[in-house]
């Protein structure tokens, strides 16, 4: 029949094995099991990839006819809303408490099925507002708008091109109604008692605002996962504020128990591994940065727009699954400060060392506050979320981009450096393309003091600055499913790509810092101060990649204090840097109609987009070298543990970068045994807050796990670790991606 | 008996009283979260008057800065060999390389050459004031974390003056303070420093005296008598007690520990150390012979779990293994 068409698979010959190891990681889980067997099992199920390599390509297609009348657009996305609706194969499996599915294989490779259209990723979509009206609400309001007229012609084609994608989802719905209806009609026994009740608590919703607790998350994943099988990869944001009242409610009438809310919740995480395809290979496009990177993150904690708490019953239901089941596809970010409970820390430091890096930290003390200056309204400031990753946004309310450069590659080229051609490599749709520029020979004798030619590189990162500010932002991408759930797309007739929300962001995002500040503390000793030799010579060397200077190199690397160990003299350097980028970008708050805020990221970039134009450094590294990730020192370079990396990350002012970053530390498992290292990673998140950091992300692994993990992925098949942002399945990334975390410094 | 009462051969040490003094530091171990409550900073001084044969930090042991050479990082460039005012380093007929280290006088001009990092020079001379500057950094971490300073060694007390001044001062900046003691000091030395330090973690290595004399090189009673005064005196005390399979992993001596921890009032935990061969490359480094060689039986955990249990059976005091 239909509405199982994937039915249940024979079992995976590895569940055995899995359920026994804790699910294949590096350390099982060993605390109170609290989840039933029956759930437990599933997770074993979709975490081996069975039901994620069970998704197809799409068999449907637009109507070739009809494309040839040549409709808009955003028609023809609404029109392939429409057939993905009514054809995408339906996927019901006894047992689980909640449905709906993305079932199209061209949905997790970041394309809109059956169209020729890039889809949307980088964004938290506002699923609060049809939690709370539902999508006849959304229709009420999209009626009420064209009704009260003044829109332009794309504005009306706007508006009714959500309506028919409005009209797709319900008709999805309906689908998986009726389908619910049969199978109830067909099963016997518990089975059919469970099919009762998923049709209970789906049957109203989302069509309707939830009433309880179980159709609250049922119209969520609804909502959710509709997006997602039309090709968006939107995070999912602040859940513990959007279904904690619905809870709290629920619990305080008794019509459910903790343990029943925790075994819901579970079903929502496990249905959330559903592209995880357990084959070594990722589903998704990006090049090897692994299989869970779908951005599809949760924040959990923090303050509501009123300024009250939000951590509640499902933000420890939450973090019990999550530590149970150790999936890691859905990256969470925990909002913690001064005020946060012990209960709350205390699980995040037990799950962080468990291993996996599934939970980070963001600084609720610091980032309303920094939102605010930057000029966001209170109330929007104390409900931000991220873009899927940790670039920090107001969820619902904004269309997000960044624009990455490598500000190594900029101090490179006014040394006059020869970077090979970078490969010409298209980035995703958000993000800015970068270019390279010819080296400029003879410039050493233009720099007769440190000053003179730190003018020069600020010059640089000036016109770069200035370059990717002076973008416009809009897109001819159409996308008026998305842009239902974004505010105020309906009210300016405007699309998500097109300026429609509230606020359209193109962040800045530089990377290599920490590369530049250690070439530029070893050009000023040894050429400025120490005269050992001239910038001409250096460069030189570099040129050659230490051709015959190994003694200089080595005496480099042993002697520098680099960035990370709490040096005051390289940290002084770094805010310099830190200050002047920062103060360039913060000279164009808005321009073009988006708002600029300051980032600082690499992501993968440091094994992908840059390594191939990097040259030998002046700090001792040789050519295409994997240097720093993000805001954190460059691997190897800190040698006085996490808390001087976490120091000289916090020594600059934070207050001056909106989109934020990250702090990324690896940690020994064997350093944070028992009770002290508990204690130990509570005390490193706690001072993390306080000294102003943005966000840090703990992985708890030791490299010789990574290695065995290396050459016997077979042994470790769900054995996560952090990348940036997200964590992925280590055996799904590519060799240089596994051997960029193997790099990194290990604390211990 | 003789008990060791001051700065004897600390080179760094300066005995004029208008002074701090200075001394010989090997290392300074941030975010060191098993020696004391949590996140420290561990200020590890040289020299020890213990010679125990499980040593896990042997270049803690010699009092003066020494030259440590790790074989398998020499890239064979010369450098020392030009550097060494001796002619101590040779570079020999066959490429092998040779150190006499016999006629070394310390002076440390190899590892300055030697960027490879194959020769380094273990401990240097600091003064008290740089020592602190270093450790308050942290402060946050000791904040958030009820962490602190803590003194080890090698023996603080090898350097009574230098430690002394580092407690007092850390003190002074609001630092929780923990010394790690081997226990063999004139009682007087303790008796000047109680007031700065919160906790001691008293390390015992044996409970039978002519073992521990035999495996430490040093007298039981002596560690005993400081171990009773410094309960009499109300310090708080963690009792550290390394179990080495073959040596001292014996029931007679887990009772032992019980039985003398039980009368004392201000003991309060008692952690069990299993023996780990970690230090066992070092030993070569230094050329110095591994008195552990023929044994080399790391304890199971289950051992270390039925031992913990055989201990927290014959007292009240909490037993843990770190």
């Amino acid at each position: 029949m239909q509405a199982a068409a994937m039915k249940a698979a024979t079992r995976h010959p590895r569940q055995a094995r899995w359920a026994h190891q804790g699910f294949g990681v590096a350390t099982p889980f060993a605390g109170t099991v609290r989840l039933s067997r029956a759930t437990r099992d599933l997770a074993t199920r979709y975490l081996s990839g069975e039901i994620g390599r069970a998704v197809q390509p799409t068999a449907f297609a637009v109507d070739p006819a009809w494309l040839a009348t040549a409709p808009t657009p955003n028609r023809h996305y609404a029109e392939a809303v429409r057939l993905i609706a009514a054809q995408a194969p339906l996927r019901i499996l006894p047992g689980e408490r909640l449905v709906g599915a993305a079932t199209l294989r061209e949905a997790a490779q970041h394309l809109t099925p059956a169209t020729p259209f890039r889809s949307i990723s980088h964004t938290t979509l506002g699923f609060e507002k049809p939690l709370r009206i539902g999508y006849a609400g959304l229709r009420a309001q999209i009626a009420a708008r064209l009704a009260r007229g003044g829109l332009d012609v794309a504005g009306v084609d706007l508006l009714e091109s959500m309506t028919i994608c409005l009209d797709a989802a319900t008709h999805w719905h309906a689908r998986h109604v009726a389908a619910l209806e049969r199978l109830v009609a067909e099963a016997r026994g518990d089975e059919r008692r469970n099919y009762e009740q998923v049709l209970t608590a789906l049957r109203p919703v989302p069509e309707q605002p939830p009433q309880t607790f179980r159709e609250a998350l049922q119209a969520l994943w609804m909502l959710w996962d509709f997006q997602r099988l039309c090709g968006n990869w939107s995070g999912i944001g602040r859940i513990d504020k959007m279904l904690g009242p619905f809870l709290a409610r629920d619990l305080a009438t008794g019509a459910i128990t903790l343990d029943e809310a925790r075994e819901l919740l579970a079903h929502f995480w496990i249905k959330g591994c559903e592209w995880t395809n357990g084959q070594g290979h990722q589903m998704s496009e990006g090049p090897g940065s692994g299989d869970a990177q779908f951005y599809q993150n949760i924040v959990l904690a923090g303050v509501d727009e009123q300024g009250r708490p939000v951590a509640n019953a499902v933000t420890d239901l939450v973090l019990e699954v999550v530590e149970e089941l150790h999936i890691s596809d859905f990256p969470i970010a925990v909002r913690i400060g001064a005020a946060t409970p012990e209960r709350i820390l205390r699980r995040i430091a037990a799950i962080q060392r468990l291993g996996g890096g599934i939970i980070a930290v963001y600084n609720e003390d610091r980032i309303p506050r920094t939102l605010t200056a930057f000029g966001y309204p209170l109330e929007e400031a104390r409900d931000f979320a991220n873009d899927g990753c940790w670039e920090i946004l107001i969820p619902g309310k904004t269309s997000f981009g960044y624009q990455p450069f490598d500000v190594l590659l900029l101090l490179q080229e006014v040394l006059g450096l020869s970077a090979t051609e970078p490969v010409a490599r298209h980035e995703k749709v958000e993000c800015g393309e970068w270019r390279t520029h010819s080296p400029q020979p003879g410039m050493t004798e233009r720099f007769p003091d440190f000053e003179a030619l730190y003018a020069a590189f600020r010059d640089r990162l000036a016109a770069k600055v200035e370059e990717l500010t002076t973008t416009v932002p809009f897109l001819d991408l159409p996308c008026p499913l998305l842009s239902l759930l974004v505010d105020d797309c309906i009210e300016r007739g405007r699309a998500y790509t097109q300026g429609g929300p509230r606020y359209t962001v193109r962040s800045p995002h530089a990377g290599g810092l920490a590369d530049v500040v250690n070439s530029l503390l070893v050009i000023r000793r040894l050429v400025y101060e120490a005269h050992e030799f001239t910038l001409e010579r250096l460069v030189g060397i570099l040129q050659s990649d230490w051709e015959d200077q190994e003694p200089l190199r080595l005496r480099i690397q042993r002697d520098f204090d680099f960035y990370g160990n709490d040096s005051a003299e390289v940290d002084a350097l770094m805010q310099r840097v830190f200050n002047d980028f920062t103060k360039l970008v913060g000279a164009v708050r808005e321009r073009n109609g988006a708002l600029r805020p300051a980032g600082i990221s690499t992501f993968g970039r440091e094994v992908s987009a840059y390594r191939p134009h990097r040259t030998a450094t002046a700090a001792g590294n040789r050519k295409g070298a994997i240097l720093a990730a993000n805001f954190s020192p460059s691997p190897g370079t800190d040698k006085r543990g996490p808390t001087a990396v976490i120091r000289s990350h916090c020594a600059v002012d934070f207050g001056r970068l909106p989109c934020g970053t990250v702090l990324d530390l690896k940690i020994l498992p064997q350093s944070v045994k028992g009770e002290a290292g508990l204690q130990a990673l509570m005390g490193l998140m706690r001072s993390f807050v306080q000294l102003g950091g943005i966000f840090m992300q703990t992985d708890v692994v030791d490299n010789d796990l990574l290695r065995d993990a290396q050459a016997h992925p077979e042994k470790y098949p769900n054995l996560s670790v952090r990348i940036s942002g997200w964590s992925a399945r280590f055996a799904t990334l590519s060799k240089n991606w596994q051997d960029m975390i193997i790099n990194r410094t290990e604390h211990g | 008996m003789n008990l060791p009462s001051g700065d004897r051969s600390s080179p760094g040490a300066c005995s004029r009283p208008d002074e701090t003094p200075s001394g010989t530091v090997f290392d300074i171990q941030k975010f060191s979260i098993h020696d004391g409550p949590g996140i420290r900073t561990t200020v590890f001084l040289k020299g020890c008057p213990l010679r125990c044969l499980w040593c896990h930090n042997p270049e803690s042991q010699d009092s003066l800065p020494e030259i440590s050479l790790i074989a398998s990082k020499c890239v064979g460039c010369g450098q020392c060999v030009q550097a060494c005012p001796l002619n101590n380093h040779v570079m020999g007929a066959g490429g092998e390389r040779i150190f006499h280290r016999a006629r070394c006088r310390r002076c440390g001009a190899c590892a300055e050459n030697c960027y490879a990092g194959a020769i380094e020079v273990i401990g240097r001379t600091m003064s008290v004031e740089e020592v602190i500057a270093d450790v308050v950094k942290d402060r946050a971490f000791y904040e958030t974390s009820g962490g602190g300073m803590t003194l080890s060694g090698g023996e603080p007390m090898a350097q009574p003056a230098f430690s002394g001044a580092l407690l007092r001062q850390a003190k002074d900046a609001g630092l929780h303070c923990v010394m790690e003691t081997c226990g063999f000091a004139a009682y007087n030395l303790y008796a000047t420093l109680l007031p700065d330090v919160d906790l001691f973690l008293f390390d015992l290595k044996d409970t039978d005296p002519a073992r521990h004399r035999e495996n430490t090189g040093v007298a039981l009673e002596p560690i005993v008598e400081n171990l009773r005064r410094l309960d009499t005196a109300g310090c708080r005390i963690w009792l550290r007690c390394p179990i080495i399979p073959g040596i001292n992993a014996v029931e007679t001596h887990l009772a032992g520990i019980a039985s003398l921890a039980g009368p004392l009032t201000h003991v309060e935990r008692i952690t069990l150390l299993p023996y780990h061969p970690f230090g066992q490359s070092k030993y070569a480094r230094l050329s110095i012979p591994d008195p552990m060689l023929p044994c080399r039986a790391e304890p199971t955990d289950h051992d270390m779990d039925r031992w913990r249990n055989y201990v927290a059976n014959r007292t009240t005091i909490p037993v843990d293994v770190s």
